[in-house]
């Protein structure tokens, strides 16, 4: 029993970072309808500023410090991959330079990466102690990003249903075309969805960042396993990043433990392909009309 | 740019670097010997071969200064497989058809040279790498040399270790997923069952893998004497420490060549706590007794790899470098042992023949026909991996 409950915290925690991607995802996503792939080298900047900033032995203060700061410096990195990755683009719906655009993007962070840490993976040591839940010693920055996780959600779910900017979004988001007749400044506001995908993705890196692979190649798992998380979910759907990402993340962990580690990786794809067969919009995913 | 962050760049970037510091007009007329540096500079096996190439560059900047190879001079060409087997076919079809290189040193990933034993075997070069496979075999690659203990060594010194020392009746075995390790698991499941060891459980892990608590909870079930670790980067060996310290878990840890050699890299990881009840596998000739002063060779050679690229030769692991620094050597003296000759035919069989009169920083070299491992299982010794003086020596377990 006590096994299988480090496998739920941990799976859990390792959700939460999937879930937290996810959600980065779905904010670009919906304003836009670009799936944004350098999530995952993004999400490893994140953490590469945590090994940058901080001291060897860091404090809490220090690090509570540092957080918003690595949140806003992503944020400035992706409005400008926003802006860029929209520039050439008429409509971003019918235009899909932006799969080239993006995924560009991700090697170009992963060369900055591998150019600023070189090659060996870097380690960001947790201002924090390992803490016990329920009986299991877990590490401290597994229980920070499932709360993270969760203030995320609901802080987007506040923002796009209270703030004029995020219902200006959320609008785009319904429908572009009327947005933009409406006298919406669309291009803007999806420049701004990018920011707020990189406050997202910036701090879950930097949160995260003891207990992932900080290195230039480390990014493809959390991109793979962030958008399995949110088509998993249902893409668009915070509630199902955070739900999706639960999944995937404690089924990798159950796998590896039940069957073995060659098939931590499998088991989210199985997971996506069962939840694509049966509910092809996700778990919290709305069906949506297709114009023919 | 810091001091952790020179690299040579993705892909495809060829030096090109004469190293002919003194021939003057005649050493210039003399067609260069082109040498590959075929690394897995990028990717899980970066620290490695990084450390690897290291070790070729010191080696041939002093041939290149006592006047090159056979009377040439010598050229470099890097190649990055970015350890990965396909990018490794396309580095390697580059090198032996578009460069046309003589020799090539490298890789250090098995699957990658696995892969691109084709090339290699079509172009006739003689190469050295540091793969430990027992897939590895002349009829596979038939003119591939490996600096590396085999799988096979590694995991009759470590049964030993368990057996002998340990006194372990059972063990489990956690090890990634690479080939080398594929190839260790087989030797490990013979060894046990000749020396009548149980079995308990295997698991393994991907390369850059942060949290191997699932594995080592799944091992841990069966409730073994010792745990054998099989990794290829340092790094991976202290993740794996580092879980095992969290689930506190303090069961007696058995590692191989890669715990020993890269456990400066795995105590950044782990600290130098997670390695209480941990061995690790290194040859002989880069260890020595408590009290002891270290080996006058490495010591040597790591004066020089300090001299040539401090910082690098600081976070490196300086015996894995040595490795490569006696393989340049051993291919000079092939050369020059054949009159000249850089194809792969006559330099293997000239490798095959002489290789265990080569003396360098390691001795006792034991190629032959039927394998090419230079390195046996008497080169190996069990170590302590955080007793650790400067360039990597460590303290043997046993001194006799």
């Amino acid at each position: 029993m006590e096994e299988l409950t480090i496998i739920l915290v941990r799976g859990l925690g390792l959700g939460a970072i999937f879930a937290l991607v996810a959600m980065s995802f779905n904010i670009v996503h919906g304003s836009s309808g670009i799936l944004n792939f350098a999530q995952g080298n993004l999400f490893v900047l994140g953490g590469m500023f945590a090994f940058v900033v901080l001291p060897s032995t860091p404090g809490p203060l220090a690090w509570a410090l540092w957080l918003p700061a690595a949140a806003v410096a992503l944020a400035a990195l992706l409005a400008v991959q926003g802006w860029v990755t929209l520039l050439p683009l008429r409509s971003s719906i019918e235009q899909h330079s932006w799969l080239i655009t993006t995924l560009a993007a991700s090697v170009i962070i992963g060369a900055i990466i591998l150019l600023t840490l070189g090659t060996v993976q870097s380690t960001v040591r947790s201002p924090f102690p390992s803490i016990t839940v329920l009986g299991a010693r877990t590490p401290a920055p597994y229980l920070l990003v499932m709360a993270l996780a969760v203030a995320w959600y609901f802080g987007l779910r506040w923002f796009l249903s209270r703030t004029l900017t995020g219902l200006a979004i959320s609008a785009i988001a319904q429908d572009l075309d009327a947005a933009r007749a409406a006298g919406i400044r669309v291009r803007r506001l999806q420049i701004c969805a990018f920011a707020i995908s990189g406050l997202v993705v910036g701090s879950a890196g930097y949160v995260a960042a003891p207990v992932i692979a900080i290195a230039n190649d480390s990014g493809i798992a959390y991109v793979l396993n962030g958008f399995v998380a949110a088509v998993v979910g249902g893409l668009g759907s915070n509630l199902g990043a955070l739900v999706g990402g639960a999944l995937v993340g404690v089924a990798s962990m159950y796998a590896a433990y039940e069957y073995g580690g060659e098939f931590q990786n499998a088991v989210s794809l199985a997971l996506l392909i069962a939840v694509l067969m049966v509910r092809p919009q996700g778990l919290f995913g709305r069906p949506a009309a297709r114009r023919v | 740019m810091g001091a952790q962050g020179r690299r040579r760049g993705l892909g495809a970037i060829t030096l090109a670097v004469a190293l002919a510091a003194g021939g003057g007009a005649a050493f210039a007329q003399v067609k260069p010997i082109k040498v590959g540096q075929f690394f897995d500079l990028t990717g899980g096996g970066a620290t490695a071969a990084e450390s690897a190439m290291l070790g070729t560059e010191v080696a041939l900047k002093e041939i290149a200064a006592a006047g090159g190879i056979a009377g040439r001079p010598v050229q470099t060409v890097v190649a990055d497989t970015q350890t990965d087997a396909t990018v490794g076919v396309g580095e390697m079809k580059r090198l032996v058809l578009q460069e046309k290189v003589d020799i090539i040193f490298g890789p250090i990933i098995s699957q990658v040279l696995l892969a691109s034993a084709p090339v290699l075997n079509e172009g006739k070069i003689t190469s050295i790498g540091g793969t430990g496979s027992e897939a590895i075999t002349p009829q596979a690659a038939n003119f591939y040399f490996s600096v590396l203990i085999n799988a096979d060594s590694q995991a009759k010194a470590m049964v030993n270790q368990a057996a002998d020392v340990l006194k372990a009746k059972s063990v489990a075995i956690l090890s990634d997923s690479g080939a080398q390790a594929k190839s260790f698991v087989e030797s490990i499941k013979a060894e046990l069952t000749a020396r009548n060891i149980k079995l308990t459980g295997t698991q393994e892990y991907q390369y850059r893998a942060t949290d191997m608590t699932p594995q080592l909870l799944a091992l841990k079930r069966g409730n073994p004497d010792t745990l054998l670790l099989f990794s290829s980067s340092g790094e991976d060996v202290g993740n794996s420490l580092k879980s095992l310290q969290e689930l506190g878990w303090n069961v007696p840890v058995t590692g191989n060549y890669t715990v020993g050699a890269f456990a400066e890299t795995a105590i950044k990881v782990a600290g130098k706590e997670a390695f209480k009840n941990v061995t690790g596998t290194n040859y002989r000739a880069f260890t020595h007794c408590a009290g002891a002063p270290a080996p006058v060779p490495f010591s040597q050679f790591v004066a020089k790899a300090k001299a040539l690229k401090a910082d690098a030769a600081t976070r490196l692991s300086l015996p894995f470098a040595a490795l490569f620094y006696d393989a340049v050597y051993l291919v000079k003296a092939a050369i020059e042992g054949t009159g000249g000759k850089t194809d792969g035919p006559s330099l293997t069989a000239w490798i095959e023949e002489n290789a265990k009169n080569h003396k360098g920083i390691l001795d006792n070299l034991t190629p032959s026909k039927t394998s090419h491992f230079l390195v046996g299982v008497n080169a190996l010794t069990t170590v302590r991996p955080d007793r650790v003086q400067e360039g990597g020596v460590q303290e043997r377990m046993t001194c006799s």
